[in-house]
Parts: structure tokens; sequence; C-alpha cells
């Protein structure tokens, strides 16, 4: 029933983009923390999350996308948003989330910003 | 004044699984002509409750049903979620602050989304299970 998830990271300059397609809710989440590891582990301190604007994100989703920010600002990397539905926008900016990572209309918008 | 419409859908405790009762709710709130960003809403909100059945109220028991009746009723959609579990406590109001620093669990989001993106709702522990009512109208 979940929508096949496929997670790639590529570098863009100095900033390493995270591609997100398909679900992201708990039982999910997992292959989205290993490649913030992977770029965490690169020495990555600028980090884009590219969602595919059809993601599914729910509350154990958000809880993952926490735990990273939760991470990243220990590690005083920036962590910024893209493709999100304007429907996710809004729950984002609803629960907290845009505080401690900014959401930008498109990925040459976020890449510019850092 | 139109008669009342009900639809009912069982499902089976198993994560994934509220992703029929969303698609569901989305198709009816589209048959009445709800604004998509407000199907969009209900989606959420149908999601969390059928997760949090799942989860919480069922313990994942697939064995468990999560029962979901829609009603069509003067302009407004309800939209009913129950379990077969035994009460579930009241979660505090998540801060994201608190879950940043790591004082407080990253989850428990979803009653906070339910209330935040619904008209009204309300939570009842019954001796077949917990009930949660949702209410979309269309004028908002």
């Amino acid at each position: 029933m979940a929508k096949a998830q496929e997670i790639s990271i590529r570098p863009k300059g100095d900033v390493s983009v995270i591609d997100i397609k398909g679900d992201v809710t708990a039982p999910t989440g997992q292959p989205i923390e290993d490649a913030y590891h992977q770029v965490t582990a690169a020495g990555a301190k600028k980090i884009l999350l590219a969602f595919a604007s059809d993601c599914y994100i729910n509350s154990g989703g958000i809880a993952i996308l926490i735990g990273i920010l939760s991470e990243s600002r220990k590690k005083e990397q920036a962590v910024r948003m893209t493709g999100l539905s304007a429907h996710f926008q809004k729950i984002f900016a609803m629960v907290g989330l845009t505080k401690y990572a900014q959401i930008r209309p498109s990925e040459e918008a976020a890449l510019a910003d850092f | 004044m139109a008669p009342e419409k009900k639809f009912q859908l069982h499902l089976p405790s198993t994560l994934g699984c509220e992703k029929v009762a969303m698609d569901f709710a989305a198709s009816v709130a589209k048959s009445m002509n709800f604004p998509a960003d407000r199907v969009e809403d209900l989606k959420t909100a149908v999601a969390e409750a059928c997760t949090n059945a799942i989860e919480h109220g069922n313990k994942l028991d697939a064995s468990m049903k999560v029962g979901i009746s829609l009603t069509i009723d003067k302009g407004r959609l309800q939209v009913a979620v129950q379990d077969e579990g035994t009460g579930i406590g009241r979660v505090p109001t998540p801060n994201i602050d608190s879950k940043i620093e790591g004082k407080s669990d990253p989850r428990g989001w979803g009653i906070f989304l339910i209330e935040s993106l619904m008209d009204e709702v309300t939570f009842e522990s019954t001796p077949e299970g917990n009930v949660v009512k949702m209410i979309i109208h269309l004028e908002k």
C-alpha cells in the first residue's frame, strides 16, 4: 500500500541534496535517516531535503524529520526543504518545522539561499 | 432537504491501510465539491485518526478492525474512526522546541493535526473502543 520509496543523494556545489520520493512515515523513515547520516559522515554542512510534490507525509514522518533537524542543529548544519505541496508547507508551518528548516519554492531558490 | 447518506469501511490494523481510508474520504469530499485544500486537510486528519486507531487503539493487532463511517448531512461531512481498544490517554500539546531539543518524544502530532485541520472534533471512549468524530463543513 505504501508508495515505492526512493531516496537518493546528489551533491550540488557545497550542498548535499537528499531527494525524497514516496511515503515519509515512521515505517519508511529509516532510508531518509540513513541518507542524512551518510551525507553527515561525508562532512555536509548544507543539506537540502528535496521532496517529490506527491509525497505522503504523516505525523510519524514529521517525527523522523524532527530527529534529523535535532541532530543537524547539534552539528551546526544548515537544512532547507523544497518540493513540498502547498498542503504540507502549511502542515510544516503549523507544527513549527519551518523554524528549524526553511522551505524554499524551488531547488534553485534553496541552493541560492544557503 | 437531501437525505443523509452514510458510507462505511473496515480496515485491518496494519500500518499503511490508513491510506485506503484517506482516499475513500477524499473521494466522498470531492463528490460534495469541497475545495482542494479542504480535501487535503481531511486526508491528513483521516490518516492520522486511522494511524492512531491502528497503532495505539488496536496495538497493531491485524485481527482487530478499524471502522470508518462517513456521513454526509446538510453541507457537512462527518467522519467517525473507531478502534477496538481501551482508552487512549490524552497526549500533551506537542511543542516543537522541546522535541528538537530532545526533551520530549518527536512523535505525538496526530491529535494536534486532527484538531487543527478539522472544524469539529470529539474523542470518546466506549466499552467497544475509542471513537474519533471529525466534522468538516462545506462553508467554513
